[in-house]
């Protein structure tokens, strides 16, 4: 329909979007842009709470670069990369080919494994630190069966690691799915080729199938960064940050600055710097391993 | 930067402020004042408070008080704290421990009791003026202390029977030579040593155990960590005997150790009481109390920890006499010190607490209750400094953990924990 020059649909069309876009904006201004500003400002003032934020310079700075706990919990988001991207993959990717040959059942299965990713990271918590205990379960079994215990939370060696296994338990199926959705998009074609050549198993899993769930991998790894980086509820409940801070995580440390040795500013700082670092880690993460795979 | 800094301050406090709940539902019509009570989220305490509040609203004797518990998702100091910054605070809060006081008070957040209307009889009423030296901040008094629980050790009398140990440990070569036999039988311990694994716990388990070694001399004082000494040393050099011969689990997250007999003792606070008392009955029959255990037995009670909590009044409150005036009515009140005890077992905090007739019927019924009580004149607050997190952490990392594992000497842990601590305080003030 037309008015002289202007088309009345087209103006419906370009006020809906532009309602939709201003909604999101809006989301974000309120709910991103203006948190982090406050972060930002509060990084540079001393701030107590209750009294009006004065301008520091770089006394935060100083106070953070000091601070051994923040950096060991900066050094722990690597150990915890160390163990948990290598399991977390083997898992996921084993899932996605497993269910790849599922024929029955395969939905089912698929939200089995989603019911751990939407659990309470409380509840699941504490059933992990009970299983896991010196005196737990687990250790009862392998005590009565094999002779011999594990310090799963009590070593400051191992605690890490269970930490690692708890949040792949969570994660393993959302990953998973992902990856199935890449397994299942490449053509048969190309597995009927390498079948041709004599292609051995582990050569194709290497030269065909992950270059060709690049994206996937990809994705799979940003999402294992951003977990390390803001990991929270699996080390407060289950090892408190310990034993002699080997599982103590960034948010920790900047939950205990802010909320119990009050020091916000101090805290907003150590955010900003976590954001910085994690946005650095899968900056070189991608440049290094996202190839762009084409069928031609 | 002030205008730009002002701008965010009150978009937060706009924020915050939408965030908070709408007005209270008890309000007095005819003054339109209520009295914001929070409580410890704690079953025993909240059926204690329920009584009091709806006692005093049905009264008429003042202010109507709205209680509420501690909306505690992670602490409760957290959900204090987001209260008062998002101006939503109650008029008076309960479960302030002395490190959390300190910094409220550093904050200019409370309000001075001891200027209030009545607060000498009430101190007096409850013979309490020895007690109040203890909260001394400065010359003021922020807090009112509700209760004093003495750490003290809980002993399975059938395993110690069985044992052929007649007299209740108490020295450290009591411990070793028992868990020696104790642990000689499968997947045994001697005792429980470390209760825990947070910050807090060191409460539990070092500072107890130093504060018994040194006869309640303080830990942490005027800025400056004083525990690298003999009694410390001596409470380490046990601790790392025990963790060498195995007689204790690295940890015992699983089950109280206490129950499952994985354990002849272990250090319990008196909130223990009703816990075993609604899970464990059958346990509890079996437990007798000792006090702390030391080097050497000296003469008289051994010193322990008072893990004392006691209530605030903010000072941005708009009914601090009337919020005052109720706590004066709660407080002085003996028939209502009996029901604090009989709904929590922990001890009032008041100066009579064995001599007032009002407590003697359910001491001479609660025989673990009355250990407590007796403790209660040698048990040592926790340190007043605001940096009780650190403090406390120093110990665990520097200290109590590498001692635990082996990594390094009594000696050389304490010296580490001292000079990280220092460190830290000078730092921060």
């Amino acid at each position: 329909m037309k008015i002289g020059n202007i088309n009345i649909v087209e103006i419906k069309e370009s006020q809906i979007g532009a309602a939709l876009a201003i909604s999101f904006l809006l989301f974000n201004v309120i709910f991103w842009a203006y948190p982090f500003l406050w972060l930002v400002i509060l990084s540079v003032t001393e701030w107590r709470f209750f009294d009006v934020p004065t301008f520091s310079g770089l006394k935060n700075f100083f106070a953070v670069l000091y601070d051994p706990e923040f950096w060991r919990s900066l050094w722990n988001v690597i150990r915890f990369l160390g163990y948990y991207v290598p399991i977390v993959l083997a898992c996921s990717l084993g899932f996605a080919f497993g269910l790849q040959h599922i024929g029955r059942g395969k939905v089912f299965i698929a939200l089995s494994f989603l019911v751990a990713h939407i659990s309470s990271g409380v509840a699941y918590s504490l059933v992990f630190e009970k299983i896991f205990s010196s005196t737990g379960p687990l250790n009862t079994f392998l005590a009565d069966w094999f002779g011999f215990t594990i310090p799963w939370l009590s070593s400051p060696n191992m605690a890490m690691l269970s930490i690692s296994l708890v949040v792949t338990w969570k994660f393993v199926g959302y990953y998973g799915l992902i990856l199935y959705s890449g397994l299942v998009a490449i053509p048969q074609e190309i597995y009927d080729a390498a079948k041709l050549d004599n292609t051995k198993l582990l050569t194709k899993l290497f030269k065909v199938t992950l270059p060709m769930i690049n994206a996937q991998l990809v994705m799979v790894l940003v999402f294992a960064i951003t977990v390390a980086f803001g990991i929270f509820t699996e080390p407060y409940m289950i090892t408190g940050g310990g034993p002699m801070e080997s599982t103590n995580m960034p948010l920790l440390v900047i939950y205990e600055t802010a909320f119990n040795r009050l020091q916000p500013s101090r805290a907003a700082l150590m955010a900003i710097i976590i954001a910085v670092v994690s946005y650095l880690v899968i900056k070189i993460m991608r440049k290094l391993l996202e190839k762009n795979v084409e069928l031609v | 930067m002030k205008t730009i800094i002002s701008i965010f301050l009150a978009g937060s406090l706009l924020l915050l402020g939408s965030c908070s709940e709408s007005g209270p539902t008890t309000e007095d019509a005819t003054t339109n004042k209520v009295i914001k009570l929070w409580v410890a989220p704690d079953e025993s305490q909240e059926a204690f408070w329920k009584i009091v509040v709806e006692r005093w609203n049905k009264s008429g004797l003042g202010t109507p008080v709205e209680l509420k518990t501690i909306p505690a998702v992670e602490s409760s100091e957290k959900a204090i704290l987001t209260a008062l910054v998002a101006d939503n605070a109650p008029d008076i809060s309960t479960n302030i421990f002395s490190g959390f006081s300190t910094q409220l008070a550093s904050l200019g957040q409370l309000q001075d009791l001891s200027v209030m209307d009545g607060y000498q009889e009430l101190v007096s009423v409850r013979h309490m003026e020895t007690i109040m030296q203890g909260w001394d901040q400065d010359g003021k008094k922020y807090v009112f202390p509700l209760y004093s629980n003495p750490t003290l050790i809980w002993w399975r009398r059938d395993i110690l029977q069985r044992l052929g140990i007649i007299k209740i440990p108490e020295t450290y070569d009591d411990v070793y030579a028992l868990s020696e036999q104790y642990a000689a039988s499968d997947n045994k311990y001697g005792m429980q040593i470390m209760t825990g694994k947070i910050w807090y716990d060191r409460w539990f388990d070092f500072i107890s155990f130093y504060y018994a070694a040194s006869n309640g001399a303080p830990y942490v004082k005027d800025g400056k960590a004083l525990y690298k000494n003999e009694a410390g040393l001596a409470v380490l050099t046990f601790m790392e005997t025990i963790y060498k011969n195995g007689w204790t689990a690295l940890d015992f997250e699983s089950d109280d150790p206490l129950t499952t007999g994985l354990v002849v003792g272990g250090v319990r606070g008196p909130w223990s009481i009703s816990f075993f008392e609604r899970m464990y009955p059958d346990t509890l029959k079996k437990i007798i109390v000792g006090p702390m255990i030391t080097k050497h037995k000296g003469d008289g009670k051994t010193f322990t920890l008072a893990d004392s909590k006691g209530l605030v009044i903010f000072k941005n409150s708009k009914v601090k006499e009337e919020a005052f005036a109720f706590i004066s009515w709660v407080f002085s009140n003996d028939e209502i010190s009996l029901l604090w005890l009989e709904k929590t077992s922990l001890p009032p905090a008041r100066g009579d607490l064995m001599d007032n007739v009002i407590f003697k019927n359910f001491y001479n019924t609660h025989p673990i209750a009355r250990q407590y009580a007796s403790y209660v004149n040698v048990a040592v607050p926790s340190a007043f400094t605001e940096n009780t997190i650190d403090v406390q952490k120093t110990m665990g990392f520097e200290m109590v953990d590498p001692v635990k594992f082996g990594t390094k000497s009594p000696e050389a842990a304490l010296a580490d924990a001292v000079r990280r601590t220092d460190k830290i305080l000078r730092a921060e003030h």
